[in-house]
């Protein structure tokens, strides 16, 4: 035979059932893991969420008309940091206390409403930090207007202290499965080269350097990964797109969808898969190190 | 005897008595007829008296009659004005208890308000209470929790403004219910003291009529009285002035008899008799006339009055002088006319002064034109009045139309 047989997928052509078993669930786990991804970045951990729960009010004076009031509310929408900023009027903030309190309803037989109108301004997840809330109060604060800045001043920070500890648990679960995945992985490449030792010996006695072998099989096993990770991940974000779409709900907790065609999002898709890729790679060198050297 | 017979015996009488004043020596033997007309005089005198007596009690009865009148208008005014004050009083009680009920009326229903406000503020302390203990156990919507405790203040804060709202105003309207009760009582205070004020001078009234009534009663029995002796003075003199001329027309035909050359003359001519006396008229004093002769109203007793002589107003103590020669007939005090002298001019001419104070000439004493035969009384006023009549023939005649006085 003067050609020389290419290495390239050799482990599929010495054994196609097993790897195909390995890929499809190495394909169900990119694809959590994708939409693991995908979630956390348009969430920010729970920022979104406590961007969500978390509101500055700015009460208003009681002599303010409506449309002052929701003019104001225009100028506090305009800051960098916020989101969104809504006027609510003196009757609406009435119901919404007395939904809170049933039981002042029937107290107030005169139906006199002592309360005045409001502005609920909500924080960008992104921005949702000390500062940013500071400079938003203190805007709000100076203007005549307003009478009083409600933005919970005593439990503001440890709010925020608990929702970086719950982002940074999110994504350390998130690195938990990649290290987890990246063991598993190990242990199936070794299991591999341990089980294809005689063909790999074969080969070795035919001038085929173990180096080489164990480069191929690196190079495949972070391509495969790679391919795997990417489409993984983006059906994984074409599902999170429709769940998005299907339960408006989710945006609260999420984010919006379109948030997952920003470039920021794709990025860290690409940087995601090549993180995974070279996790493959890493994986199959180490597994075929451990299956040559006789370690587990 | 019947009354008309009386009267015809009475004037015979004062005639005969008349015939010997003024004639003693015409009849023999009438010394007594004197005596007797001389009572008759004095009982005239007396009635004229009575009669000065009787107008002066007539008179201060009116003045009395017209203070009480004065009185009573004066009460009736005061007694008008105290029911006009008492009105007023009446009106203002009245609208004083009208603000009574009514701030009353407001205390009660602000504090059933302050009740119901203070009861609601509580409940709803307790309602904030549980929804806060609710809220507590919710860290899902901190932000929303916060504003309700927010709003919770500012409820509970109205609620309390309003509750203390309605308690100044309860005592705002309890201070102006208090300043009312006050008033009350003031104005009640005075209203009895009007009223008693308003009675006690009805009271006076009633008494001050009464008394009115009594003066008007011994009013009317003077007038009565007066009116009586006024006729019978008139009556009196009536037969006095008939007798004396009966006198003087015996003593006529007696000297046309004697003398058989003197013709008559006739009373009409009396005038002209007294301003041809020998000598001639000359007036009694420097006055004057005040009281004019002949009918005269007096428009305080309304009645008319006939005068038989002048009044001439001189200064106090001034010398009465005689108008003509003649002789003292008679000096002596005349009832209603204080010191009367008469002098006798002769022809049957007669000169009467009165109100005089003294006589500087005795009766039977002659005098002439000028002489000086009296004084007029002293009077605080510096002014005392002579009264002068003048008889030609038992008639009496105008003073001012025989000798020049001062009208």
């Amino acid at each position: 035979m003067s050609e020389r047989p290419s290495l390239w997928w050799i482990d599929w052509r010495l054994s196609p059932g097993s790897l195909v078993r390995e890929t499809i669930g190495r394909f169900l786990l990119f694809c959590l893991l994708g939409f693991g991804l995908l979630s956390l970045l348009l969430s920010g951990g729970v920022s979104r969420i406590l961007a969500d729960r978390y509101a500055i009010t700015a009460v208003l004076r009681a002599e303010v008309p409506s449309g002052e009031g929701e003019g104001l509310a225009r100028k506090a929408a305009a800051l960098p940091p916020v989101r969104s900023a809504t006027y609510r009027d003196p009757e609406a903030a009435w119901k919404e206390f007395l939904r809170a309190y049933p039981g002042l309803d029937p107290l107030r037989g005169t139906g006199e409403n002592p309360l005045p109108g409001y502005i609920e301004i909500r924080i960008r997840p992104d921005r949702l930090t000390v500062e940013d809330v500071e400079l938003v109060a203190s805007a709000l604060g100076a203007v005549s207007q307003v009478e009083q800045v409600l933005a919970g001043e005593d439990w503001l920070p440890r709010l925020l202290r608990a929702g970086r500890l719950a982002s940074w648990a999110c994504w350390g679960i998130f690195g938990a499965f990649l290290a987890g995945f990246f063991l598993v992985g190990r242990l199936q490449e070794r299991a591999r080269a341990v089980a294809l030792a005689g063909d790999f010996a074969f080969l070795a006695e035919r001038g085929i350097s173990a180096g080489r072998l164990a480069f191929l099989r690196a190079a495949g096993a972070a391509l495969a990964g790679f391919l795997l990770a990417a489409v993984g991940t983006a059906a994984s974000g074409g599902v999170l797109f429709l769940s998005l779409r299907k339960f408006p709900f989710l945006e609260r907790v999420v984010g919006s969808p379109a948030d997952l065609l920003l470039p920021r999002t794709i990025a860290s898709a690409v940087l995601f898969s090549i993180g995974v890729a070279m996790l493959c790679g890493a994986a199959s060198l180490l597994g075929w190190s451990s299956a040559r050297s006789g370690r587990k | 005897m019947n009354p008309g017979a009386r009267r015809i015996l009475s004037a015979f009488l004062v005639a005969v008595v008349s015939l010997g004043i003024f004639f003693p020596s015409a009849v023999a033997g009438a010394r007594d007829v004197a005596a007797e007309l001389r009572r008759e005089r004095g009982r005239l005198l007396e009635m004229k008296e009575r009669e000065e007596k009787t107008a002066r009690e007539l008179t201060e009865a009116l003045r009395m009659e017209k203070r009480s009148k004065g009185r009573v208008d004066q009460l009736q005014e005061r007694l008008k004005r105290q029911k006009s004050l008492l009105s007023r009083i009446d009106r203002k009680v009245s609208a004083l208890n009208d603000r009574l009920e009514r701030a009353e009326k407001a205390v009660r229903e602000l504090e059933a308000a302050h009740g119901q406000a203070r009861t609601e503020l509580r409940r709803a302390e307790v309602v904030a209470f549980f929804g806060q203990r609710a809220g507590a156990g919710d860290p899902w919507h901190p932000s929303d929790r916060e504003r309700e405790r927010h709003f919770m203040r500012v409820y509970l804060a109205a609620d309390a403004e309003g509750v203390a709202r309605i308690t100044r105003a309860r005592e705002k309207k309890e201070e102006e219910l208090t300043g009312l009760e006050r008033q009350v009582a003031v104005t009640e205070k005075k209203r009895t003291r009007e009223k008693k004020v308003g009675d006690t001078l009805l009271s006076r009234q009633e008494a001050e009529r009464t008394r009115l009534a009594g003066i008007e009663r011994e009013k009317k029995r003077k007038e009565k009285e007066l009116k009586s002796l006024r006729a019978k003075i008139a009556r009196m003199e009536s037969v006095v002035s008939r007798v004396e001329r009966q006198v003087k027309e015996r003593e006529r035909r007696a000297r046309k008899a004697a003398a058989g050359k003197s013709a008559a003359r006739e009373p009409a001519e009396a005038p002209r008799r007294f301003a041809s006396l020998s000598g001639g008229l000359s007036a009694p004093l420097a006055g004057k006339v005040v009281t004019r002769f002949g009918h005269q109203h007096d428009t305080t007793f309304d009645v008319t009055i006939e005068n038989r002589g002048v009044e001439i107003e001189a200064p106090s103590g001034a010398s009465v002088k005689s108008i003509g020669q003649g002789e003292v007939a008679f000096a002596g005090a005349v009832s209603g006319f204080g010191n009367v002298l008469i002098v006798q001019h002769g022809g049957g001419l007669f000169s009467v002064y009165g109100r005089m104070e003294s006589f500087l000439v005795k009766q039977g004493e002659a005098v002439k034109k000028g002489m000086v035969v009296g004084r007029l009384p002293e009077s605080p006023s510096g002014k005392s009045v002579l009264y002068l009549e003048l008889r030609a023939g038992g008639t009496a005649i105008d003073p001012t139309s025989v000798i020049p006085l001062d009208r």
